[in-house]
């Protein structure tokens, strides 16, 4: 490289190729269809094979890439068609026979096919755009900007759209101004805990040691949460950009990915990706010919949630058990192999080059003043439109929940919203309208954690939740010390015989104290707040808790021991078999009348016949306790009998 | 990390190594803060037994003596309400994860359990919670020792100490309420390659490792 | 587990050539057992051994990473490894109930394998895929919107294609 060229005019040159391929493609017809894992899991490979096929059947001139997921998973698959003359329209829900449909109807004759249009990216006459949603008023992208629009296995896409520009602009800055901007901005860690991400990178600064590392945190553990792989899967390039940058910014050679196992397409997205920027000489020896050296390696994870902590995952990466230790030291003085190491999240990172790029008002422009910029969340669970949306700070939960997710599916309603996995909390319609950030969450007995949100209807006991989350911990502690060792599993021990029907009343005041003690007690923040699920749930739905305890009745009829399936015989129709042959265990049977009834001590409670039933007669119910069956039956017995007589 | 400074523990003035872990600083001095894991030659402390809680003034919660350093006019209190409560809940859990049968156990009278329970007042049986027995084989396979897992509280002296003095035949197995000492594919001590140097036993502060009588 | 003398040379000698890519430094430990499994699909005890020898630490020291991590089996899988996500998602959308009904057509409980070494059973944190809960992998596939009957339909048409392979069908 030539010692005069600053970076930006290395990008530029690189830069130029990349834009005249990109002007290409868009001069033909281009089908860009979402292949993260979320669309992949209901098809999306199996239709991208039927446009190939169909293009090349009916001699189109037209392109297929696999892009990645824009953030709207409840109508995967889905793919863009960029026609010339016409707006680029999103198609939804899309299937085999209807990806043929589109190339001929729409590829071919020239009919958009209007029926089957989700939303068109650019303002037009007849198909409305994503803007246009209610969730297009409250959604801001700073980091989602291009996801599910660009090829992220092309290094080429992310450079068009004016990817490596923030890198470009960091390498022209001494490192110091560089971590003085991102500190400027306000950017909290989030990973969870929300830690000043500038401030982490100035200890690192300050630590003495010269051999210094960084590491992308992609040990996206959190059940329910999926922003980091979609981000990795979807524009894997702006994660090494970020992580490029803080890597130049405190002084490191060397930067690692960890990410988990769990995550095969991601780990296959970011190797691409880091050997693209490779050739490109984006990394290396002489990062965009500055002289500036970085390498960058994938670490796979091996299937521990506790790895997520950073001391966990430092000593994963030693070769060692994911065991936390002691801090102080922080890594930030004393990290991986000793070495002063910054540890930063995906979504972190992702920000990093927005900073660089609009400078720190900009981003501080957005969001509230103690949590600036916009959140990531993973939105699933009983949602009418489950997915991924970002939006700013200070957003409603109410907002996020009825705007983007579209309310609550089915004829259900809305009963809480757990937030923050395993060590966040379910909170209650009451606290919808709280504005969302760091410090709001905390204060309402969540946390922000990573940003995985479920919400939860009437159906979902708040008990079996506590005690699904303590089944979690309690499995993926590591088990070093006694509090999350023994606390979690005597937690769990309580929740278990509470939904089993067999707590005692009091059960609720020991957890109480054990979650005080266990908060106190343990070693690492996995510990600290495994029992935030107990609490949040004794605070706000303690009424379950009493309703499993003193009448051994579970609300929400989940609790499998405390419920039995039972048939009404006035909906039950006669000529109708289906839950008979759904019934794995052979356990209903017809009756004199042709009327079915449960054999109760046969029934597994698979749920098969509820499903099974057909919703015209919607004859198949849960009672809770369980005896009412019981009680019913002998009810209808009777009754029966003194008929006869 | 030379020179002197000058604490107080529980009001008692004492003269201490700056950045001497506030544990030793205390035994050293006749003033017993419960503790199972700590050793004193291991520099990074395990922190893992959680039962050294004191107060330190000015900091917002009990913190674990055997990882915080002494500095020039530390003021530490090795009781309180606060701390009471967490070695209790500490103490009540390793309790229900014990094995206690100290009429046979060979360390009875000289067992870390029975000292913390003297000290402080506390029971040994588990109290408010109920008993998790492990109910893994004891293991008398070895010339001199034996092991039974089910007494073990996972202090880790025995490993540390089979790492320095012996024949490095001991570590840490599988995770969460899993987790144990034992060797390579669990196999028997008497299978394992150990040189029976029984440094492991002298380690051991429970009798889970003991020499056989 | 008992392994031939050939199985266990094997063993050896796959794990002799990946350990020789790496230096001795432990760093290297897990992404070489990572690479041992890939190869050899689990960790046998002789290439513990080796990584022992070869990053000079105590063989108990590499089986307590390998029991550590949910990642490292200790026993070959089945040739085909079922996983059914037990997220919060799955979990609120009756991933127990998918669980059982694997349960059921393999006639296994979750963490075995079955006896003809088809197929093992296995429970998985979170795939990320929460927004198709239910969620079920077969290998590296994810099928989402799980239910007991698409469970029947993968059963047998795994066993069909099996069929058709015993009797050398194309197709």
């Amino acid at each position: 490289m030539n010692a005069n060229k600053t970076a930006a005019m290395v990008l530029d040159e690189i830069r130029a190729e990349a834009l005249r391929s990109w002007e290409q493609m868009r001069q033909k017809t281009l089908i860009a269809v979402g292949a993260a894992t979320c669309g992949r899991a209901v098809g999306a490979l199996e239709v991208a094979g039927v446009f190939r096929e169909e293009i090349e059947r009916l001699k189109v001139d037209a392109a297929v890439i696999e892009v990645g997921c824009m953030g709207h998973c409840y109508a995967e698959p889905m793919a863009f068609i960029f026609k010339p003359g016409f707006p680029g329209i999103c198609y939804g829900y899309l299937n085999e026979g209807l990806a043929a449909r589109l190339v001929r109807d729409f590829l071919v004759d020239g009919d958009p096919c209007v029926e089957f249009a989700l939303a068109a990216d650019g303002v037009n006459d007849f198909i409305p755009t994503f803007q246009d949603f209610p969730r297009g008023l409250v959604e801001q992208k700073m980091v989602m900007e291009h996801c599910g629009l660009i090829d992220p296995e092309n290094i080429e896409h992310y450079l068009a759209v004016g990817g490596y520009g923030a890198l470009a602009a960091a390498l022209a800055m001494d490192p110091g101004e560089v971590a003085k901007l991102v500190k400027a901005s306000g950017l909290r860690g989030r990973g969870g805990a929300g830690f000043p991400t500038g401030s982490k990178w100035d200890l690192c600064r300050a630590a003495g040691e010269k051999t210094r590392y960084v590491i992308c945190n992609a040990d996206e553990g959190d059940p329910g949460a999926f922003m980091d792989r979609t981000i990795l899967e979807s524009n894997p390039h702006l994660v090494v950009e970020g992580l490029a940058i803080a890597a130049y910014a405190v002084g490191a050679g060397k930067g690692y990915f960890y990410i988990r196992a769990e995550y095969p397409l991601a780990v296959e997205r970011i190797r691409k990706a880091l050997d693209q920027a490779g050739k490109y000489g984006i990394l290396g020896k002489s990062v965009l010919g500055t002289g500036f050296g970085l390498e960058i390696e994938v670490f796979q994870g091996s299937g521990a949630f506790v790895c997520g902590e950073e001391t966990a995952l430092i000593a994963s990466m030693e070769g060692k058990p994911g065991l936390p230790r002691h801090r102080p030291p922080f890594p930030s003085e004393a990290g991986l192999f000793g070495k002063p190491t910054v540890i930063n999240n995906v979504k972190t990172l992702s920000y990093v080059p927005y900073i660089l790029r609009n400078g720190a008002d900009r981003f501080k422009e957005t969001g509230t003043p103690g949590s600036p910029g916009t959140a990531i969340f993973a939105l699933a669970g009983k949602l009418v439109n489950t997915g991924l949306t970002e939006v700013p700070m200070g957003t409603t939960l109410r907002q996020i929940i009825y705007d983007v997710g579209s309310g609550i599916a089915g004829n259900s309603n809305f009963k809480a919203v757990q937030i923050g996995g395993p060590s966040g909390g379910c909170l209650p319609g009451e606290t919808l309208d709280t504005p969302i950030d760091f410090d709001s969450l905390t204060r309402a007995g969540a946390m922000m954690g990573s940003g995985g949100i479920v919400v939860l209807d009437e159906n979902d006991c708040m008990v079996e939740m506590a005690r699904f989350f303590l089944d979690f911990t309690q499995k993926e502690s590591c088990g070093k010390c006694t509090f999350c060792r023994l606390g979690t599993r005597h937690m769990l021990g309580i929740l278990e015989r509470i939904t089993r029907g067999e707590g005692r009343p009091e059960d609720m005041d020991l957890l109480l104290e054990l979650a005080g003690d266990i908060r106190a007690g343990s070693l690492c923040s996995l510990g600290k707040t495994a029992p935030n699920p107990v609490l949040s749930t004794l605070k706000y739905f303690r009424d379950e808790y009493e309703a499993h305890i003193f009448e051994k009745r579970c609300p929400a009829l989940m609790c499998k021991d405390l419920i039995a399936y039972y048939i009404l015989p006035h909906k039950c129709e006669r000529s109708c078999d289906a839950c008979v042959g759904s019934c794995p265990v052979e356990a209903i049977y017809s009756n004199e009348d042709r009327i079915k009834v449960i054999n109760q001590e046969k029934c597994v409670k698979c749920n098969s016949c509820l499903v099974a039933c057909p919703p015209q007669y919607r004859a198949v119910v849960k009672v809770s306790p369980p005896d009412l069956a019981a009680g019913k039956e002998k009810e209808n017995d009777e009754r029966k009998s003194q008929d006869n007589h | 990390m030379s020179g002197k400074v000058r604490i107080t523990i529980d009001g008692k003035a004492i003269e201490t190594a700056a950045g001497e872990k506030i544990l030793w600083a205390a035994l050293d001095n006749g003033i017993y803060i419960p503790h199972l894991c700590s050793i004193r030659e291991n520099h990074s402390p395990f922190a893992s037994c959680r039962l050294c809680f004191v107060e330190i003034e000015g900091y917002p919660g009990p913190v674990t003596a055997c990882t915080e350093g002494a500095a020039e006019g530390m003021a530490v209190r090795t009781r309180s309400e606060r701390v009471d409560r967490l070695v209790r809940t500490g103490f009540e859990m390793i309790m229900s994860n014990h094995r206690t049968e100290c009429g046979v156990c060979p360390k009875n009278r000289s067992c870390a359990l029975q000292k913390i329970a003297k000290e402080r007042g506390l029971r040994l049986k588990p109290g408010r919670l109920e008993k998790l027995d492990r109910n893994l084989p004891v293991d008398d396979t070895a010339e001199s020792i034996i092991y039974d897992p089910n007494k073990c509280v996972l202090c880790g002296r025995c490993v540390w100490t089979c790492k320095k003095t012996g024949s490095g035949t001991l570590g840490f197995a599988k995770r969460g309420f899993d987790r144990m000492v034992t060797t390579f594919l669990e196999a028997p001590l008497g299978e394992s390659g150990c040189s029976g140097c029984s440094a492991c036993a002298e380690a051991c502060p429970v009798g889970a490792l003991a020499l056989k009588r | 587990m008992q392994l031939t003398e050939e199985e266990r040379k094997e063993a050896v000698e796959k794990s002799r050539e990946i350990l020789a890519r790496y230096d001795g430094s432990r760093g290297g430990l897990i992404p070489a057992l990572q690479q041992i499994q890939d190869v050899l699909g689990y960790v046998p005890a002789e290439a513990m051994r080796e990584a022992a020898g070869h990053f000079g630490m105590p063989a108990v020291d590499v089986y307590g990473v390998v029991t550590f991590y949910n990642q490292f089996r200790l026993t070959p899988p089945g040739r085909h490894q079922v996983k059914v996500c037990m997220g919060t998602a799955c979990h609120m959308k009756g991933g127990n109930i998918i669980m059982e009904s694997w349960e059921r057509v393999l006639k296994v409980k979750v963490g075995e394998t079955t006896p003809d070494r088809e197929f093992s059973l296995e429970r998985v944190a979170c795939v990320g895929c929460c927004t198709m809960a239910p969620v079920a992998l077969v290998n590296e596939t994810v099928h989402g919107k799980m239910t007991p009957t698409k469970v029947d339909g993968l059963y047998f048409s795994h066993q069909l294609a099996n069929q058709q392979k015993k009797e050398g069908m194309p197709e």
